[in-house]
């Protein structure tokens, strides 16, 4: 296997992909809990903070579906998925609209120097936090975590 | 006389002998041929099972996914010999292995799920 092969690189058997994931994950639900915490403390403090994690996340999850999509394509040469496979993709697609949604009601929020986000997020927030976990619950058992080491 | 009387009982002794051990003996030939030729790999709990598994040129080797997850197998050796589809639960892929040598495999999903067939 050589190391600057791009075939290779994202094969390797740590799987850039399974890395990556974590990085949206971890942001979006911390970007989410500041947001809680701003909501209820009302600090800008800890607005600011969910921003910056939301943006993280946003910006995040655009490697994790660039190695996902290229997982699929190289790993299973693209054939047509099922089961787990495509209930995983279809759920990643809709958690990076999900968390890309939140970001975006977050931005507009700054841009129009506004002090108060919309009500509405919450429910959008929620929804989104559901969609990333079982996303992630369905990533983690297609990955093998329960698999004997 | 006497003599070619025995003679003759013993030639129908011999064809009757050869009708009732030949065929026998045939299909037990074809039995063992047949179990020569096809051989099982279970995968299961994220195993392929026999990890390394030893067959005669011309065997057919199957592969049958025991587990709740999408399994592929896909060879690593120079020529790329065999590569399966994603293979649900209860799946199969099998491929006939026409020359001598040795074929490590694995799972592309899950890299870590290694095996290997020789062929002799």
């Amino acid at each position: 296997m050589h190391p600057f092969d791009i075939k290779a690189v994202l094969l390797a058997k740590h799987a850039q992909h399974v890395v990556l994931i974590h990085f949206p994950i971890a942001l979006f639900l911390i970007g989410i809990l500041f947001d809680v915490l701003a909501r209820g403390a009302k600090r800008s403090m800890f607005a600011a903070a969910a921003y910056c994690n939301l943006a993280g996340a946003a910006i995040a999850t655009v490697p994790v579906l660039v190695t996902g999509i290229l997982a699929w394509r190289f790993a299973l040469e693209g054939q047509r998925l099922k089961g787990i496979l495509l209930q995983h993709l279809v759920l990643g697609c809709v958690s990076t609209v999900m968390i890309w949604l939140v970001f975006w009601i977050h931005f507009r929020t700054r841009r129009n120097d506004s002090e108060t986000l919309p009500a509405y997020r919450l429910p959008i927030e929620a929804l989104g936090v559901a969609v990333v976990t079982l996303t992630g619950h369905l990533g983690g058992f297609l990955s093998g975590v329960n698999a004997p080491s | 006389m006497r003599r070619s009387v025995s003679i003759a009982g013993l030639a129908v002794a011999l064809v009757l002998g050869m009708g009732v051990f030949g065929p026998g003996q045939k299909s037990f030939e074809v039995r063992a041929q047949q179990k020569m030729e096809t051989m099982e790999v279970k995968i299961d709990n994220f195993t392929f099972g026999p990890g390394t598994l030893t067959v005669p040129v011309g065997t057919t080797v199957t592969w049958t996914n025991k587990d709740d997850i999408p399994h592929t197998v896909v060879s690593t050796d120079d020529s790329k010999t065999f590569k399966s589809k994603v293979l649900d639960t209860d799946e199969k892929f099998s491929f006939t292995l026409s020359k001598a040598g040795t074929y490590p495999y694995f799972c592309s999903i899950h890299p870590k799920m290694t095996g290997k067939v020789v062929v002799q």
